[in-house]
């Protein structure tokens, strides 16, 4: 397909070349999400009760960062890419769900 | 860097079919395959129906009943119905989109071999000190190293390595459906098999991961000293149930789901009438889909997950009959004012709808856990998924291979045996599966490898056996039926004046397809350019140099690889292991190393007819 | 499938720049997908049975926070050297993307180094996979990170190798890019891991 070619210097690429700074910012935000988690849990500043639900939060929302962020999950061209990492959360969520509530609490 | 390469490889023979990548090698490669598994299930079933078919008989004693239980089922579903399913998908849907292949052509062949070597390490534990006799669920503590022998271990070795096949198999449609469909095939506008096709291979996607899961887990509990499943070390059985069936429900559904799809293309093309309802249908096996994950406890209820969990369980299951009753429903309208032609391929369809439908009834009855405290474990059970299973997709899977045959084998089944085939197996079908309910009514438990005289369930279980005849005189005739087919004379590209894109092309196609990608214009594609008075597709791309993938022996020298691997483990002999997944990653290192090239295709060499330059 | 002639400029986001590379991208993506049930199986169990100590040693008296911090630290920076890596194809340097994923490597070599020293540890202590079903739960679920670890390390170490001889064409970009995918998942299981695993496990014991 030699025709294609001549077009790159007109292409436009869909990643902007200076991402590093929102990739910085990604991986500043983690470093301060996993710190909480573990202050959170060193000394005991949170009442336990809600230690547990606090850094599951804190991971959630740092994974949710390395998605978007890091592997472009919020750009255009990866609706399958969300489709699949939602749908495989769901489906283990629910599993997760009845292991916690029928399974641990359970036995 | 030129990468025209040499003419095609010249292969031929037993070597051709080795390193094959052509999906529609491969799927005749499943389609053999899964037709020898389905006859060795078949036979464990003949012995099962034999040993039960007066009280107390001594056929077979009771471990050998429950490894041909166990086998029976595990083969069926895993070995015979799975593979076909997967023939049919790669024999049919690139076709469909106006596709020259799958995305993956050296994955697909991968997954087959996975699937064969699997299937293989599974049924060598009848040589090997016996098949496994846990039932199909196998589930723990029975299957412990604790209560029952080696025969297991081929159990979890064989369907690791068969799942691993399954699953890329799985995502390779995935991609093949959203990245390859010819110019003007929206999602809205491609065939409903492939619909079918795509949203099972979602299914696969995220079900098998957790039975490998269990797998391994039990695995490690057989093989490595393990606790998850041993309640004096800590371990906890329900967590192998609640893993299988997360895999297990959502797997009926990969069972049923393409059938849906055969049905509405055979049921529609001999109505010569669109499907009715076609987007309901992608809905509704959309909801199916997804709700087929939220049910699973449902084969759990008596174990003790209380009323809150039951309830939940309950009426998810029940609900999923809604969209099913929408496809049921749409079936009929879509045959309603039509001008039915009854081939075999649809006699099959036909008879479907009524039996797929008492299937899902008895579901139903089962999905109500007080009932089911009562239904649980008996023949009633038995009787309500051999209806679904056997009188839904198996009855499918003959009318889709029916349908299907000319554009694979590019000749005619014959229709006078293709009716006593199809009379034959529903009739046996029927006489086979319907006493069962009524035996489990009567309280006779399954899996049990005899019974008691004078408790009424004789006569239930005489029919029962009977009916086996039927449906095994219905098979023969079936492998009868492909031999006189393959004396018989040439298939027209389009024998049954077809609506979708494979009837476009010559039966069998040729190597690449479509000699030019068809532009789409519509819903059923190529009916919309019947009606417009084409003889054929509008190509979308001037006739060009067609770039193939090449052969290759890795898939299976890999499969080769874990097969030997599998023995290693269960015999413990860890050299053998090592030699064994070595070899697979030096297969996948050598892979990534040496990028193929392909060959090409030139437009001289191009048969078609009457191409538009 | 796009051939391209040795002297053409490659184009930008080379590894969607063929129909094979979208392919690889949109396939391993999915692959993803089920990564996340099989791990989340795994979680599963591991929740269910992390209290099963069989009277051996439990999370609380297991768990070292200084260590579980460093390899976290160290499994981060590894995955964000690997975005810099990607950065790099972007811009079409082989140089500094060869660089980066030797970061990546280091880092990774690293965190394994550490998780190979911290089970030999437990092990001496007498937390084993065959001591209690906490125990088998517990290395299932970590080792199968760490073995996934071990391969991703393979991964790009091969993939490195080969781009030397081959250079950076639109049909290794999408292997990187792909690999970089990968890298980044198993670090975002690893965030779940520290905290399901070794954060809860240390709520209410000794702390450092």
């Amino acid at each position: 397909m030699g025709a294609g070619t001549h077009n790159e210097d007109v292409r436009k690429p869909k990643v902007s070349h200076d991402g590093v700074k929102r990739h910085l910012v990604a991986f500043i935000g983690s470093l301060v999400l996993t710190a909480l988690a573990f202050i959170s849990v060193a000394y005991e500043v949170i009442p336990v009760s809600f230690t547990v639900p606090f850094i599951v939060i804190l991971a959630i929302v740092q994974a949710l960062f390395q998605l978007f962020v890091w592997m472009h999950m919020d750009q255009k061209g990866h609706e399958f890419a969300r489709i699949s990492i939602f749908a495989g959360s769901f489906f283990i969520a629910a599993a997760i769900f009845v292991f916690i509530f029928w399974v641990w609490v359970g036995a | 860097m030129s990468a025209h390469a040499s003419h095609a490889p010249n292969r031929s023979g037993l070597w051709d079919w080795l390193t094959t990548v052509d999906h529609k090698k491969i799927g005749i490669l499943y389609l053999i395959a899964g037709g020898i598994f389905f006859l060795a299930g078949g036979l464990e079933a003949i012995l099962i129906r034999l040993q039960l078919i007066y009280p107390e008989l001594s056929i077979v004693g009771a471990r050998t009943f429950n490894e041909l239980i166990t086998m029976h089922g595990t083969t069926m579903i895993f070995l015979a119905a799975m593979p076909v399913i997967f023939a049919l998908m790669n024999a049919v849907v690139p076709l469909q989109i106006g596709a020259r292949d799958v995305a993956f052509p050296f994955v697909n062949a991968l997954g087959f071999w996975l699937f064969f070597f699997g299937g293989v390490l599974l049924n060598t534990s009848w040589f090997l000190g016996g098949a496994p006799d846990a039932g199909w669920t196998s589930y723990a503590t029975l299957s412990l190293n604790q209560y029952s022998h080696s025969g297991v271990d081929f159990y979890v070795l064989g369907l690791q390595i068969a799942g691993l096949g399954t699953l890329i198999g799985g995502i390779n449609f995935l991609v093949t459906i959203i990245n390859m469909r010819a110019p003007g095939m929206t999602f809205m506008r491609m065939p409903i098999f492939t619909w079918a096709s795509f949203i099972t291979s979602g299914l696969i996607l995220f079900a098998f991961p957790a039975i490998t899961v269990g797998l391994v887990l039990l695995m490690f509990d057989r093989l490595f000293g393990g606790n998850f499943f041993n309640p004096d070390a800590g371990g906890n059985v329900i967590i192998w149930e609640h893993l299988f069936w997360i895999f297990g429900h959502p797997e009926v559904y990969i069972l049923i789901l393409p059938t849906f799809g055969i049905i509405s293309e055979v049921v529609a093309t001999f109505s010569k009438k669109r499907l009715f309802g076609y987007s309901s249908m992608v809905f509704a096996t959309a909801l199916i889909g997804f709700l087929g994950f939220m049910v699973w406890a449902h084969h759990m209820f008596t174990t003790g997950l209380g009323a809150v969990a039951n309830t939940l369980f309950g009426l998810a299951t029940m609900l999923i009959a809604v969209p099913t009753g929408i496809k049921i429903f749409n079936w009929l309208l879509t045959m309603w004012g039509g001008q039915i032609r009854f081939t075999t391929a649809n006699l099959f369809a036909v008879g479907f709808i009524p039996t797929f439908t008492i299937g899902g009834m008895t579901g139903i009855m089962l999905a109500i856990p007080p009932a089911d405290y009562q239904y649980h474990d008996t023949y009633f059970v038995v009787a309500h998924f051999h209806y679904v299973i056997v009188g839904g997709m198996v009855f499918g899977l003959f009318s889709g291979l029916y349908y299907w045959w000319p554009k694979m084998f590019g000749k005619m089944m014959n229709e006078t045996i293709g009716k006593w085939n199809f009379w034959l197996f529903f009739i046996g079908f029927h006489l086979t599966f319907f006493p069962q309910h009524f035996l489990g009514l009567m309280g006779m438990p399954r899996r049990v490898y005899t019974y008691l005289a004078g408790q009424g369930l004789e006569t239930g279980n005489f029919i029962s056996s009977i009916g086996v005849i039927g449906m095994t005189l219905g098979t023969i005739l079936f492998i009868v039926n492909a031999f006189v087919a393959a004396k018989g004379p040439k298939a027209a590209a389009d024998p049954w004046d077809g609506r979708t894109l494979e009837w476009a092309i010559p039966s069998p196609p040729p190597e690449y397809n479509f000699a030019q990608t068809p532009l789409v214009r519509g819903l059923d594609a190529l009916w919309v350019e019947k009606m417009a008075g084409n003889k054929g597709m509008t190509p979308a791309e001037p006739l060009g140099s067609i770039h193939m993938p090449s052969p290759s022996i890795l898939p299976f020298l890999m499969s080769v690889g874990l097969f030997v691997a599998g023995y290693g483990f269960m015999y413990h002999v860890y050299p053998v292991v090592i030699l064994g997944i070595g070899f697979t990653f030096g297969c996948m290192v050598a892979r990534s190393l040496k990028d193929d090239p392909g060959y090409h295709i030139e437009p001289e060499e191009i048969e078609g007819k009457g191409v538009k330059a | 499938m796009a051939t391209h002639h040795a002297h053409a400029v490659l184009p930008d986001e080379p590894e969607k720049a063929t129909l094979e590379g979208k392919n690889k991208i949109l396939g391993f993506w999915l692959f993803l997908g089920g990564e996340t049930v099989l791990f989340g199986s795994l979680f599963a169990t591991f929740i269910a049975l992390r209290d099963q100590a069989n009277g051996g040693p439990t999370s609380q008296q297991l768990f070292d926070m200084p260590l579980v911090a460093a390899a976290t630290l160290i499994l981060l920076t590894s995955s964000m050297a690997s975005v810099m890596a990607v950065l790099a194809l972007h811009k079409k340097n082989l140089k500094q993307l060869q660089a980066w994923m030797t970061v990546t490597v280091i880092l990774g070599l690293a965190f394994l180094a550490l998780e190979i020293y911290e089970f030999v540890h437990y092990t001496s202590m007498g937390h084993t996979i065959s001591a209690s079903a906490f125990g088998s739960a517990f290395y299932t679920l970590v080792g199968f990170h760490g073995g996934h670890v071990a391969f991703g390390i393979c991964w790009i170490l091969s993939l490195q190798l080969q781009t030397v001889k081959k250079g950076l064409t639109v049909v290794t970009a999408p292997k990187f890019y792909v690999a970089c995918l990968y890298w980044h998942f198993i670090d975002v299981v690893w965030v779940f891991i520290f905290t399901v695993v070794y954060l809860m496990g240390m709520i209410g014991g000794k702390v450092g």
